[in-house]
Order: structure tokens, then sequence, then C-alpha cells
């Protein structure tokens, strides 16, 4: 840390120094004094120097190759210096100064090629290339300066700039011939043992979503900036699931694959190991993991970040595990697309009215964001397919969102709860408000008041819990974390998103959005780094940007802010915003795509094999 | 890297070096009695015989030969990489002997003056064709067994094309400024075009390194088709005076510029050419350590402000700002500030791609970006930028002279975007490689580098970018 503030005062130096210079020169318009130049070109050089400094103290190979080449530097400017001394050409400044300017050289040529310096022909064409850098520097450039005059690097005098050229290309040759002996004899002396390498430490990350993979991008970083950390993820699926877009998979307006971003192509320093977390074991500091081939396999960790989200919870009602559809991964878009197609098939060829009807009623548990999506989207789907089934009147398809609220979107202010309530029912989505599902039946919903509705299609939106993973360190619940996002009463073991419950300033949790995960992933990476190197850690603070939600054909409701954006507007700032938010170009180009062909074509109804029902949640990476 | 025992050293590359040394000698005499130079020679040795002169010409020949062998014996021994080696070998006699050694062993002052620099300008074109010379030679007969030059029928015609389509938009772009079309590069692009990938073979390289490559191509035609030919084919001499290389200059831009687009054009007629008829994918998606086209150009994009900025020092002191600042009509040093640092990010994004996963450490992102830089000195500095303000090119020894704090801001530029790009490619590398396996994949490539030629083209362009204009100043 004290190295790094070092560095931060050098950079603050450096950039004063350039700003005072910047204001030097805008002040002396008609460029007549070297002093503004000077700072602004000195601060530059500082900020150069603090970075080559602070790299060299953690490199002891490159600083030695460094003091080889201000050796080399030395005995080729002796040579060269001696015969421009004989010859009465080493003028002004001096020997003194020469030898300086010779070692400096050197240094250079050892930091910049020392590497290269191990093969005699690249280190003889880096010391002369170092030496034409240096002649423009250090001859047409920092001469002029020191003498108090502004550097032009007009060729006015050329005779004597040329005289320094031939002595710069001659030393450089001669350095770099001399730093590839040194370093050739240097090699051939009998290297000591090898100093212990100690282990890195293990950052292990569990869940691929938005919080996991947010986590492993800002470790990437923090590495490729010098992290010493061997950092892995872990999760069941390979993609970042973009969940926004999940209503739009199930409405057939997307793609399922266009809406899942490869993991492993989003990161770099950070591996990848594609498996089913069963268990973990903080005593041992253990992640115990199943994987498709190879069977269990045990992942130690120093540091455990917890992202593993939460799973659709049917409150042990009846019938709603065998018939509800949740909405948490693309197989359970992909299902309830097919299913939703697949009703109108039957629904074509049905005479019964009473089958007909089951058929063709679409039941949607929850009136938060993705009830209140997807029931727009799913009567989006099936009045702009229903030409393709002529047997099906368009009075017939009925819409019913179950809210156990007063009113739908209650993470909205009322008036654009109202707005979106009033333009889906405009629609004619039934809105039974102030109850709930209460069982589920192979042609039925019946609700709490006793109300059953024939219906053969129950979308379930209404209710989540934390994975159960985190029931072993929770007690059931989500996780008690602190403002630090450490998990409460286990050391090394940190968690985010909707499997934590992460204090706000007002002392109640974050909300379970994507928009919080991802910045909780960015803060837990930077804690878990600043833990691995002895920093103080910060705590998680974020005000949430804005609420978007998209209500199907070209309209939405959005909260940015503060400000209220409705209709039109709304709908073009969801897309594109979340088209924004999507990760990776290639993902945008193809969801971009989807989107313009359903501008001019209708949706696709048909049928692929539907993903069997998962036998168990998903237990990673979903949130 | 191999250990070689001085023995061996000796054999593989002394022995060949020397013999090589003779052949380029050969030529170099041919050189010297041409343009007078034998007597000095034969001054060394205290006598104004000529044959005793050569002989003594000769022995230097075959030591400096013996020379480049010992420097060189660790290279890949093919003409196309060591040519240039030989180009920076024989340039850096040019300062060690006439400049240096020679008064010495005459017995007079060393002085390193303009003048006595401007009287060895042959001098210097000869140690650029002894270079040359020894270089092919060396590699010949330090080629592998049974090995044989292998050009499929597709490269020259594929050099032919890329030659004739740069010399046409030069021809068109210089017709629309000058006003009048310089139809004689159809003909340099055609010879070019043929040439280049008969010399450099079906090179699987990137568009950045090809250009470097072009570059240091053109100006080697600049001596034989502005500078030899036109003298030698109608008055049966050389002429590599400082008047003669003066007026040559007026060619020099136009054939630097062929000779880049020509080796760009070549590759990328190359990569067409594989993308559209090669059926093995695995050849066309070669496993890449760096960073995809869109990351490097953000990093071209944030090189190019700094090096921009760096730039913006070399342009403020000049009093050029308010010049630039008139290509986008405007008057003030702060508008010419803003045009030029869009202008530096653009070539930033250009170089980001270009040269995308060939810096593997700072020399290779300084020697790269100094490149460049002088490319888009030429390219931007004496062509467009004259042109647009509604002048004609600087294609001119006094527009060389004149332009040379331009140059030197391009460099600066140059060498601080190559740096940044480097620096930032450095950071990203797979994760499926542990960090030690990366930086081994890093040392290899860095390797790979280094036994080709990479190096001495750098070191050539920066000598010939900085020597060159120093010389015919007036």
């Amino acid at each position: 840390m004290k190295g790094r503030r070092w560095r931060l005062a050098g950079y603050g130096m450096g950039g004063a120094l350039v700003a005072a210079g910047l204001g030097g020169l805008l002040v002396d318009a008609r460029l007549t004094d070297p002093l503004g130049w000077a700072l602004w070109s000195g601060g530059l050089i500082a900020v150069a120097a603090v970075m080559v400094a602070a790299r060299l103290r953690t490199r002891p190979a490159e600083r030695a190759r460094v003091l080889y080449g201000a050796g080399a530097g030395l005995a080729g400017g002796l040579l060269v210096g001696s015969v421009q001394a004989y010859h009465g050409m080493l003028g002004h400044p001096g020997p003194a100064a020469f030898a300086a300017h010779a070692v400096l050289l050197g240094a250079v040529l050892g930091f910049v090629a020392g590497e290269r310096a191990e093969d005699l022909a690249t280190a003889f064409s880096c010391g002369i290339l170092t030496g034409l850098l240096d002649w423009a520097v250090w001859q047409l450039t920092l001469r002029p300066l020191l003498a108090g005059r502004l550097p032009t690097w007009a060729l006015a005098s050329a005779d004597e700039q040329f005289g320094a050229l031939v002595g710069d290309v001659l030393l450089g040759g001669t350095a770099g011939v001399l730093l590839y002996c040194a370093l050739a004899l240097r090699r051939r002396a009998p290297a000591g043992p090898a100093p212990a390498q100690a282990p890195l430490p293990r950052v292990v990350i569990v869940g691929g979503g938005f919080g996991g993979v947010g986590t492993a991008r800002r470790l990437d970083r923090l590495a490729a900036r010098g992290l010493r950390a061997d950092v892995t993820l872990i999760s069941d699926t390979n993609a970042l699931l973009f969940t926004p877009m999940l209503a739009g998979v199930a409405s057939s307006a997307l793609e399922p694959r266009h809406v899942s971003a490869p993991v492993r192509a989003a990161l770099t320093h950070t591996s990848f190991l594609h498996g089913h977390v069963d268990r973990i074991d903080t005593a041992g500091r253990l992640v115990h993991v199943t994987t498709a081939d190879e069977g269990m396999a045990s992942v130690r960790y120093d540091h455990l970040v917890l992202a593993v989200g939460s799973v659709p919870y049917f409150f042990d009602l009846p019938g709603l595990a065998e018939h509800a559809f949740p909405l948490k991964t693309v197989g359970d878009a992909t299902r309830l697309r097919n299913h939703v197609l697949g009703a109108l098939e039957r629904a074509d060829l049905e005479p019964a009215a009473r089958t007909r009807a089951e058929f063709l009623t679409f039941v949607v548990a929850g009136g938060g964001f993705a009830g209140t999506e997807l029931v727009a989207e799913l009567s989006d789907l099936v009045y702009g397919v229903l030409r393709h089934y002529p047997n099906v009147r368009e009075s017939e398809p009925r819409f019913v969102l179950v809210h156990t609220g007063e009113r739908i979107l209650p993470e909205l202010p009322a008036e654009l709860g109202a707005y979106a309530q009033e333009r889906l029912a405009r629609r004619g989505v039934e809105f039974r408000l102030n109850v709930a599902v209460a069982e589920a039946r192979a042609g039925a919903v019946r609700l709490g008041d006793g109300t059953v509705i024939p219906a053969r299609t129950l979308a379930w939106t209404a209710g989540n819990r934390p994975h159960p993973l985190t029931a072993a360190l929770s007690g059931g619940g989500r996780l008690t974390v602190d403002p630090f996002l450490r998990v409460d009463g286990v050391e090394g073991v940190w968690a985010i998103g909707d499997c934590a419950g992460i204090p706000g300033p007002d002392g109640r949790p974050y909300p379970p959005t994507a928009q919080h995960a991802l910045r909780e992933g960015r803060a837990v990476a930077g804690n878990v780094a600043a833990a691995i190197t002895g920093g103080r850690p910060a705590e998680f603070r974020f005000r949430g940007i804005g609420v978007l939600v998209a209500l199907g054909h070209r309209t939405g409701v959005a909260e940015i802010r503060g400000r209220r954006v409705t209709g039109l507007p709304a709908w073009l700032l969801w897309r594109g915003v979340y088209l924004a938010k999507l990760p990776g170009w290639e993902k945008k180009l193809r969801v971009l795509a989807d989107w313009t062909i359903d501008l001019v074509f209708s949706r696709d109804i048909a049928l692929t094999p539907s993903p069997p029902r998962a036998a168990r949640h998903p237990e990673a990476g979903h949130e | 890297m191999s250990e070689m025992g001085i023995a061996d050293r000796a054999r593989r590359g002394a022995v060949p070096g020397a013999v090589a040394g003779l052949a380029g000698g050969v030529v170099f005499g041919g050189v010297m009695a041409e343009i007078g130079f034998l007597p000095t020679v034969a001054a060394i040795v205290r006598t104004d015989v000529i044959p005793l002169a050569f002989a003594v010409h000769m022995l230097f020949a075959a030591i400096i030969g013996a020379g480049f062998g010992l420097l060189v014996v660790h290279q890949r021994a093919r003409v196309e990489e060591l040519l240039f080696w030989g180009l920076v070998y024989g340039m850096l006699w040019w300062f060690l002997g006439p400049l240096t050694l020679l008064p010495i062993l005459l017995g007079r002052p060393v002085a390193w003056d303009l003048a006595g620099g401007r009287e060895l300008l042959p001098s210097l074109i000869g140690h650029l064709v002894y270079g040359a010379v020894t270089a092919a030679a060396f590699a010949w007969l330090r080629r592998p067994a049974g090995s044989r030059p292998r050009i499929r029928p597709a490269a020259p015609v594929r050099g032919l094309a890329a030659g004739a389509l740069t010399a046409a938009v030069l021809v068109f772009g210089l017709g629309v400024m000058t006003g009048v079309p310089p139809y004689r590069l159809f003909v340099y692009g055609v010879v070019l075009g043929l040439g280049y990938p008969l010399l450099f073979g079906d090179r699987p390289e990137g568009t950045g390194p090809a250009l470097i490559r072009g570059v240091a191509y053109g100006f080697a035609w600049w001596i034989l088709v502005a500078l030899t030919f036109p003298t030698l084919l109608t008055t049966g001499t050389l002429d590599w005076s400082l008047e003669g290389v003066r007026n040559a200059v007026p060619e020099l831009p136009g054939l630097v510029l062929l000779g880049a687009g020509t080796a760009a054009g070549t590759t990328w007629l190359a990569a067409a050419g594989q993308a559209l008829f090669e059926d093995d994918i695995r050849r066309l998606h070669r496993v890449s350590f760096g960073p995809g086209r869109l990351r490097a150009a953000g990093y071209g994009l944030a090189g190019g402000l700094a090096g921009g900025v760096v730039f913006a020092l070399v342009l403020a002191p000049s009093g050029l700002l308010p010049t630039v600042a008139r290509l986008a009509g405007g008057r003030t040093a702060l508008t010419g500030l803003w045009v030029h640092l869009v202008i530096a990010m653009a070539v930033g994004v250009s170089y980001g791609v270009f040269f995308r996963n060939r810096s593997f450490d700072l020399a290779s992102g300084l020697g790269w970006g100094v490149c460049y830089g002088f490319l888009w000195w030429i390219l931007g500095g004496l062509t467009l930028a004259p042109v647009l303000l509604g002048g004609a090119p600087l294609w001119t020894a006094a527009g060389l002279t004149a332009s040379f704090p331009v140059l030197v801001g391009h460099l600066a530029y140059g060498a601080v975007l190559g740096a940044v790009c480097g620096r930032l490619e450095q950071r990203v590398s797979p994760w499926w490689l542990t960090r030690g396996q990366a930086e081994q994949e890093r040392r290899t490539a860095l390797r790979e580098q280094t036994l080709g030629s990479a190096p001495a083209l750098w070191t050539f362009v920066l000598l010939i970018a900085l020597t060159v204009p120093l010389l015919i100043a007036r």
C-alpha cells in the first residue's frame, strides 16, 4: 500500500506539472517562454518515470537488465566519447554530462530491449534504435530546453545535429553489443537456487449470473493490472443468461441462444469450471463440484464469492410443481413457448368449447416486472400468429394476470402501474388483484377466493427463494452479509446478488435486480482484492438508476432517476438500454437482427424440442 | 536461445559471413571504382595502386562480412529476413567506416560534420548495397540443405494486382491533387508488385508489419529506379551525389507509399483468397493470444489520444496548431488541438487493428509505432495535409527539410501510440493459460519475432527517416 501511495503521489505530481504546463502554454499564446512547454513535457516524463520505477520495484530481473544496460551505456559512452573528446567534438555541456547521458541511454536500452538483448543482432539493432530516439529526445529537445531555448526541431543547425546523430548511432550500437556481452556473461555464471514461489491466493466464484460474471470480469481487470490471484468461476451453465430478455424468448420474438453470452468468451485471466456445486465445506475451505464426466471434484479456496441467485418457489401449493411454468432459464422460456404454440395447435382442432377455452386461456401468476412483461409478450405472440390458426377466433384467447397486491408493478409509482394496467386491459388482459393462485390442475387454475379458471397454461413469476446451496450457511433464508459483502460469521466467504441480503444505507436490503447484482459483483471483487493485498475494503453503496418495463408491442413504462416515461419512448428506451447492456457485440447484433426481422415478419411458430422439466432447480447462476 | 560455442559460431557465422562479405565487396568495389573512391582506400596502405586498393577493400569486405555472419548467426537464414539486417549493418558501417575509422587510419581528424557526410553520400548508398548483397549471399550459403524457394503461381499475380491497384490510387490521387498524374507510377507499381512476393514470398503476416516492410521495400526501389537507373542508363555512370539525391527526392514519397500499399495489398489479397478458398478451418482461425479487433481498436484509440497529446508538444512550440485548425476551417490553436487529437485517435485506431498481437514488449511497441509514425508523416504530413490546406504535396528536398519538426512529432506520436497499445495488449491473456504459460507464450512469440527481421526493419526505417532529411537539408 505504501508503494501505491508513492505511485499515486508521483502520478499526481506529474499530472499537476502537465496541467501547469498546459495552463502556461494557453497564457503564453505567442509561445515565447519555454517554461510552459518544459513543465508539460516534464510532467509526462515524471509520470513515465514513476511508472517505470513502480514496475522495476517488483521485477528484479528487469531491474538487473536496467543496471547492466546502464553499465553498457557507460562503457559505450567512454569509447565513443573518447573519440569525440580526442577530436574536439565533445563541446557543451561537457564530458560528465555526456557520460551521464550515455548511462541513461544504456539504462533505457536495458529497460526497453533488455529481454531481447539475449540475441546479439537484436541487441545491436535495438541499441541503434535507442540511439536514434535518444538523438531526437536529447539532442533536439532537452538540450535546447536546458539551455533556456524553445526546441523547434528545425534543421537550422543541421551540421551540429548531424555530428550528434553519428555519435548517438555509434553509442547505441556499441551499448547494444556490450549489453549482449554482459548478459551472456551473466547467463554463464552459476545460478543460485531459485527462490520458492508462494502459492497464489485462490478465489472461487460460484454462479454464472450477473453477480458472478461481474465479479469475475472485475477480477480479470485487476489481474491485468497486477493482482496476483488464481481465480476460478464455477457455474452449471456456461453462458450468462440475459434475463431481462427471457420473456422475448418465451414469446418467440428472440432466439434462445441470442440472449445467452458464453462465459468463457468474456473472461481472460479467470479460469472457468462447468459443473454443479453440491456442497461447500467452509471449515476445510473446499467447494465440492460435480462435473458432467469427471464426477466429483473438490476446489480449494481462500476466498469464496457466492452469487448463486434464487430459485422459483411454489409455496408447496398443490399441483404447481407439476403444472406451472416458471421463467428462470432458457429451458423454461423455450418450454413455455412450445406449450403456448402447442395449445394453439390443439385448439385449432378441438371442437369442444370447454376444452378450447382451457387451451386458449393463459394465466400468469405475479404482477411484478417479470409477470407483467410476460403477459404482454404472450398476448403479442398469440394475437400475432392467430391468422395461422383459422379455426381460432380472435375473441377466444384469454389472458389473466393474478397478483396478490392491490396493483401491478408495485416497484413503480402508482401512476405508472395504473398506466400499464390500463394499456394491457385495453388489449384484453384480465387482472385478478388481491388474490393468489391456490392450486393448479391439468385443465384449471384455482384462485384463493375459490374462483376456478379453466386453463392449461399457468406461468409462474410469483415467488422465489434463495438457492438451496446457501441454506446450510444461512439457516434457510438469504445470507446475511455486512456492508462489505462478507457473510456474517464465516471467514473467507462473500455473497452477492439474490442470495444475499445486503443492507443499504437505510438498513433495508438492496432489491434483487440485475443492475444491483452487477455493481455488487464489482464491489466484491474490489474487496476480495483488497483482502489479498492487505488493502482496505469499501462498503457497497449504490443508488438504483431506474426501472424499465416493456409492455409488449411498442409500449412500455419507465422511471429513470425520478423521471417518468410512458408509451413508445419508454419502449424504445427499454430496447436501447437492454441492447446496450447485452454482453458482446455478436449478441447485440443477433438480437438487433431478431428485432428487425420481427418488424417485417410474423413470429416463428415452428415447434422445437422442449428441454425436459428440470429434476431439480438450477442451483447456480440465475438471478 | 541455443548457446553456441566460439568455434561453432565461427564455422556457422564468421566463415560464411566472410565469403558473403567478399560477394558484397565485389559489387561495392565496382561501385567504388565508379564513384572514384578506391584511391581513398589505397591511401590507407599508403599506395596509389588501384588493384592493391581493391585487394585491401576486399580484405575489409571479408572482415566486415565475417562480423555480419557473427551478428546474425542466430537469425533465420532467409533472404527476406536477412536483407534488412544487411541494410542496417551496411548503414552502421557507413557511420563507423568512412565517417570515423577512415579519417583515423588516414591520420586526419574525425569531424562528423554534415559537409563530410554529404560528400560521402555515394558511399552511404554503396554501403547499403554491400549490406544487401552480403546478406543475400550469407542467406544463400546458410540455406538449409535441400530447401527450395516455394512460390505459388498465385503469389506474383496477387503482388501484381496489389501493385497496379496501389499505383492506380496514387496516380488518380496525385492527378487530382497536382493536376499532373504521374503515370510512370503504373510501371513502378507493376515492377514492385511482381518483385514483392518473389522477394518476400507468401508471408502469413498482418497488415501492419507488411506496411512497414513495404516502406523499406519502396525505399530500396527508390535507390534503384530514381537514383541509379536514370543516370546509369543514360550516361553509364552512377550519380549518387548530393545533388543527384536531392533531384531524386520527389520520387521518394511516392515510391515509399507505393511499396507500403503494394505490401499491404498483397497481404489483403492473400487473406481474401484464403477466406474464400481455404477449406481447412484451422488455417483460417489461428489461435490468437491477444485482444480481438474491436478491443484492439479501442486500445488504438487510447494510444492515439496519448500519442496525440505528446505530438501536440511538438506542434505547439512550432506554432503549427493554427495551421492544423485550418483543416477543419478553424483558426485558433485550440481548434487545431481538437482537430489534431481527432486525427491522432483515428490513426491510432488503424494502428490498433493493423498491429494487433504484434507487440510483445516495449521494444516492439516502440519499433512498430515509430515506423507507423514515419509512414503517416509521408502520407499525412507531406501529402494529404498540404493538399487539404490548398497547396501541393511537399515532395521536394526543401519540403522534407521544412517538414522535419512534423516528422519528429510523428515519430514521438508513433512511439507513444505503440508503447501504450503494446502495454494494453499485454494485459489480455487467455484464461486457459496460467500466468506461467501465458508468459511462456509471450516469450515464444517474442523469440519468433526476434529471429525474423522485425528489429532490423524498425531500425532501418528510423535510420532512413532521420538521416535522409538531415543529409539533404539545404
